[in-house]
């Protein structure tokens, strides 16, 4: 459908004003709420790839973001009743001794924009935290984001963690940030390590489609 | 523009490798190329992890001091490191840094005493950076208050007010400006400097944004900066910023700079 189409593109363009309008004019014509959600996630997709391969940069990004909540504001209520369950659930901080935000609010952006539900639990976040956490939303992932290689020895107290709280073959534990390498993440015992926002949602995507 | 040469970071890929293999040529010439260019402080900062830091600082600070006679400016995110290594230095020169957090001043503050070491002091707390300007003079009076019991003056305190990525705030640079304002209202005589380079996360080309950045924060009156000093764009835009201004009577600095080769990047130095 051409409107669907429209939507995609809009999203993938950024365009935050025209998305509520083009949203409701596809609901007015009959699409299906979860049509609709899914042309917006569509486009979220590929500008997630694209910020990988740094075609598309973080301004841009941002306001993809901002115009799938726009477009998710009007979805919403005519989601409930039927299918708006998410595709998994991710646990989101930065961890201990680390205060860095923006890294985090863009993977939880980017997490939330390809249908997965984001419990972000903030910035400084002890390890026991991400524990209870993952336990009171069952959580399918948990996202640790890392900025610090002072705060990079935090990241085995996380895992540790989940193996006293006998929960580690429960949950994978996604590591990312800009001095962690797929080398450390191994050695750490960690399950996934993403590059970027765009390569965090993609691998979630990935294995909650499992 | 007082320029802290940041050259020598362990989260430098080639740095960091050269602290492991404990490459003491490798770090001497970057002290020496940055003393040339004109540094005033040379950052030494390990980054390795905890229980190696103190080691690594202090070879760090030996083969510094052994090359050139440039002020150390003594960095790491944990004030005890500081502490332990502050008694290898052999001269004045910079602790990089103090802030709201934890008690980081109290660690720091009293080594300042009775001698012309100055210090970094960022405008965030154990609440992470705040957003408003209010907070962040608050977080700034509390340094400072602490910092005149063991007789520092404000001249002595390098005010960096944390600065925000431009990608994902629209209003960074603007409430950089504001937070001088601000700032140098209530202590006239504070330095201010910034890690300038986080303007430019997220965005491409950020040289070009860096160095636009630079002109208009030091019109905007950032005196000290964490910085490249062998970069000769930047070295060119700090220069002719000040003759635009009117701080380099007749262009004298720009001209010698420039002949030196220190901001013509067509010119090898010998």
């Amino acid at each position: 459908m051409e409107i669907l189409k429209k939507i995609a593109e809009t999203l993938y363009d950024g365009d935050e004003r025209a998305m509520p309008g083009l949203v409701q004019e596809a609901i007015d014509a009959g699409c299906d709420a979860q049509e609709v959600l899914d042309a917006m996630m569509a486009g979220m997709a590929i500008v997630g790839d694209e910020f990988s391969r740094d075609e598309l940069y973080i301004p841009e990004v941002l306001c993809s973001c901002h115009a799938m909540m726009e477009g998710s504001k009007i979805l919403k209520p005519l989601l409930t009743d039927q299918d708006s369950k998410s595709l998994g659930t991710v646990i989101l901080g930065s961890v201990q001794g680390d205060m860095h935000d923006i890294g985090k609010n863009l993977v939880g952006m980017m997490l939330e924009g390809r249908g997965l539900k984001v419990i972000d639990i903030g910035i400084d976040v002890p390890a026991e935290k991400f524990v209870e956490a993952a336990i009171e939303h069952n959580a399918d992932i948990v996202a640790c984001s890392i900025l610090l290689t002072t705060t990079m020895p935090e990241t085995p107290k996380v895992v540790k963690a989940f193996v006293d709280a006998g929960i580690r073959d429960k949950v994978k534990i996604m590591i990312g940030g800009a001095p962690i390498t797929q080398d450390f993440c191994d050695r750490m015992g960690c399950d996934m390590f993403a590059k970027d926002a765009g390569g965090a949602a993609a691998l979630a995507v990935k294995l909650c489609e499992k | 523009m007082i320029i802290i040469g940041e050259k020598i970071n362990g989260t430098i890929p080639v740095v960091k490798a050269a602290i492991e293999k404990r490459d003491a040529d490798f770090i001497a010439e970057r002290a020496i190329k940055q003393t040339e260019a004109g540094a005033d402080f040379i950052d030494v900062c390990a980054s390795t992890a905890p229980e190696l830091e103190i080691e690594a600082l202090k070879w760090l600070i030996d083969v510094v001091q052994d090359a050139t006679e440039t002020p150390l400016c003594i960095d790491s995110p944990n004030p005890r490191v500081i502490e332990a290594v502050f008694k290898y230095a052999k001269q004045p020169g910079l602790l990089n840094s103090i802030s709201g957090e934890g008690d980081k001043c109290e660690v720091l503050l009293p080594l300042l005493t009775s001698n012309s070491w100055e210090i970094v002091g960022l405008t965030c707390d154990d609440h992470g950076i705040p957003r408003d300007v209010e907070t962040k003079v608050k977080i700034t009076e509390i340094m400072v208050e602490k910092a005149a019991k063991y007789g520092i003056t404000p001249d002595r305190i390098h005010l960096d007010p944390c600065l925000l990525a431009l990608a994902t705030d629209n209003e960074s640079y603007l409430n950089f400006i504001k937070d001088i304002k601000a700032i140098r209202a209530v202590y006239p005589d504070i330095h201010i400097t910034s890690g300038l380079s986080n303007i430019s996360f997220g965005l491409p080309g950020r040289a070009q944004v860096n160095r636009t950045f630079m002109a208009l924060a030091i019109q905007a009156g950032m005196d000290s900066a964490v910085i490249d000093p062998t970069n000769k764009d930047m070295m060119a835009t700090i220069f002719a910023t000040y003759a635009l201004l009117g701080h380099d009577r007749n262009c004298r600095s720009y001209s010698k700079a420039f002949r030196a080769g220190i901001i013509d990047p067509n010119r090898k130095k010998s």
